[in-house]
């Protein structure tokens, strides 16, 4: 697996909400569980946070026939090629790695938060503490010793599983074809193709908190595409213009006919 | 630099003051700015130690801009927000003879039109920053959609008031000598009043307001 783009392909269809990944995460990664409430939902944590990159989101859905059925989605970073937050970060903490997974440098983060406000999947989570911002970095650590990720690994029922990019895909799209109906895969075609790529057994808009329409938004985009380098055009611009000014045009002639002598800028 | 006998009084000392507030939390913004926002430019971040404390700076260097940036609004936007037509433009017309030669410039108030530009530059930008930088500050407060165009508004702040700054920075020095005295002692020669800000010399000595160093206040007398 080293030295390959590798992808995680979640079948949801295989799903059993077992939570093992979840669980896996956290011991891996050594994230506390903390208390929370009941909510009336199975899903808990109600939410990914700081201590919690993996979830597996539970969610009641009655499809057009009448028939009520129990969706789980593991929910956590996406890993985009085309990835908003390494667009954003100032600092470099967030990356790409040789995976073509997006890895985080905790050492590295500012907590300036922009990461949060860039990513589609609103995945990225500020800890108060300790001033960072957290997610799932694909265990980019157990990756580099050829281990699979703590949430693969604890997967039961092998509705996770890593491996080569084109050979997850086409394995995607193979089971696709098997379950036919409005069964799908997410994420190969857009933010450049995610890293994680799901098998949906539903249309993606039937999901929680699964956009349709991923992309990196359009304010980041002109933001970081466009106003950067317009910025650094202009400031070069004007730095070389003013020098350039001074030697053809000249300073301007401000004094008189010898009333006053002082004439010095910054003496 | 102390000032001559015969030279004018052009600003008091809570006006240079408020000038270099906002001129220094400005500077300490833009350097600061430009470390976070270029990763070529990550080490600015060095002699504080980190991006981290860079931010800090950033954030609290702002907390000094904002007071600037009011008093400075207050100052001098009646001299220099507002437009004076016709005569704004045939300076406008001619660059005020900055860019290529012109025999006799039009005369000008205290703030030529490029001086205004500047001032509205910075003050309409000036308070777009400071909003967007506080949305900035307290993200997780807002939508992510609100933050995401705060910083594209605060990037796009940076772009109109560097040059607006630079310019300013050159014409104030070198590019006009004579100038810089009138944010350090406020006292410019008669000269240089002649040539930068005439129509405004003219009416402050009709108006008999005119401070000239080494006389007593207000000698003028109308005839």
């Amino acid at each position: 697996m080293k030295g390959s783009e590798i992808v995680q392909l979640i079948d949801t269809t295989l799903c059993t909400a077992c939570r093992g990944c979840q669980v896996a995460c956290k011991q891996w990664n050594e994230n506390p569980g903390l208390r929370t409430k009941n909510w009336g939902s199975y899903q808990n944590p109600p939410d990914l946070g700081w201590n919690t990159w993996t979830l597996v989101r539970f969610q009641e859905y009655v499809d057009s026939k009448g028939t009520l059925k129990w969706l789980f989605r593991k929910d956590g970073c996406m890993h985009c090629t085309d990835a908003a937050c390494v667009k954003v970060c100032p600092s470099g903490a967030l990356y790409h790695t040789e995976f073509g997974t997006v890895g985080l440098n905790s050492s590295l983060c500012i907590g300036c938060k922009e990461c949060i406000a860039a990513c589609p999947f609103d995945v990225p989570r500020y800890h108060q503490e300790t001033d960072k911002v957290l997610k799932c970095d694909f265990c980019y650590n157990r990756l580099k010793g050829n281990e699979l990720p703590a949430c693969v690994k604890s997967c039961p029922t092998g509705a996770l599983s890593i491996g080569r990019k084109d050979a997850m895909i086409e394995k995607a799209y193979r089971r696709v074809k098997q379950l036919g109906g409005d069964a799908n895969v997410y994420g190969d075609k857009f933010v450049g193709g995610t890293h994680l790529i799901y098998v949906l057994g539903e249309k993606p808009e039937v999901y929680d908190k699964l956009p349709t329409r991923p992309a990196v938004p359009l304010t980041i985009i002109a933001w970081k595409d466009w106003l950067k380098p317009l910025s650094l055009i202009a400031s070069g611009g004007v730095v070389v213009g003013a020098f350039l000014h001074y030697l053809t045009h000249g300073p301007k002639d401000t004094g008189g006919d010898g009333d006053q002598t002082d004439q010095g800028g910054g003496k | 630099m102390i000032p001559q006998k015969g030279m004018i009084k052009v600003s008091d000392a809570f006006e240079r003051i408020v000038h270099w507030c906002l001129a220094i939390s400005c500077i300490i913004l833009m350097i600061s700015g430009l470390g976070m926002m270029f990763h070529s430019f990550n080490f600015l971040a060095i002699p504080v130690g980190g991006l981290k404390n860079l931010k800090l700076v950033h954030n609290f260097s702002g907390l000094i801009f904002i007071p600037s940036l009011f008093f400075g609004i207050l100052i001098w936007w009646k001299e220099a927000g507002v437009f004076d037509f016709p005569d704004d433009i045939e300076w406008v017309k001619c660059a005020g003879g900055y860019l290529w030669h012109v025999d006799n410039p039009p005369e000008t108030g205290k703030y030529n039109p490029g001086q205004k530009a500047f001032f509205l530059a910075v003050a309409i930008f000036g308070i777009i920053m400071i909003i967007s930088g506080i949305i900035m500050w307290f993200s997780l407060s807002f939508s992510a959609g609100t933050v995401r165009v705060m910083y594209f508004l605060h990037a796009l702040g940076f772009l109109v008031i560097f040059p607006f700054f630079f310019i300013h920075l050159y014409l104030g020095t070198i590019g006009v000598p004579g100038s810089f005295p009138a944010v350090v002692t406020g006292y410019v020669s008669r000269s240089w009043c002649e040539k930068q800000c005439s129509k405004w010399l003219r009416e402050i000595e009709e108006e008999g307001k005119l401070e000239v160093f080494g006389e007593e206040k207000t000698v003028v007398e109308h005839h």
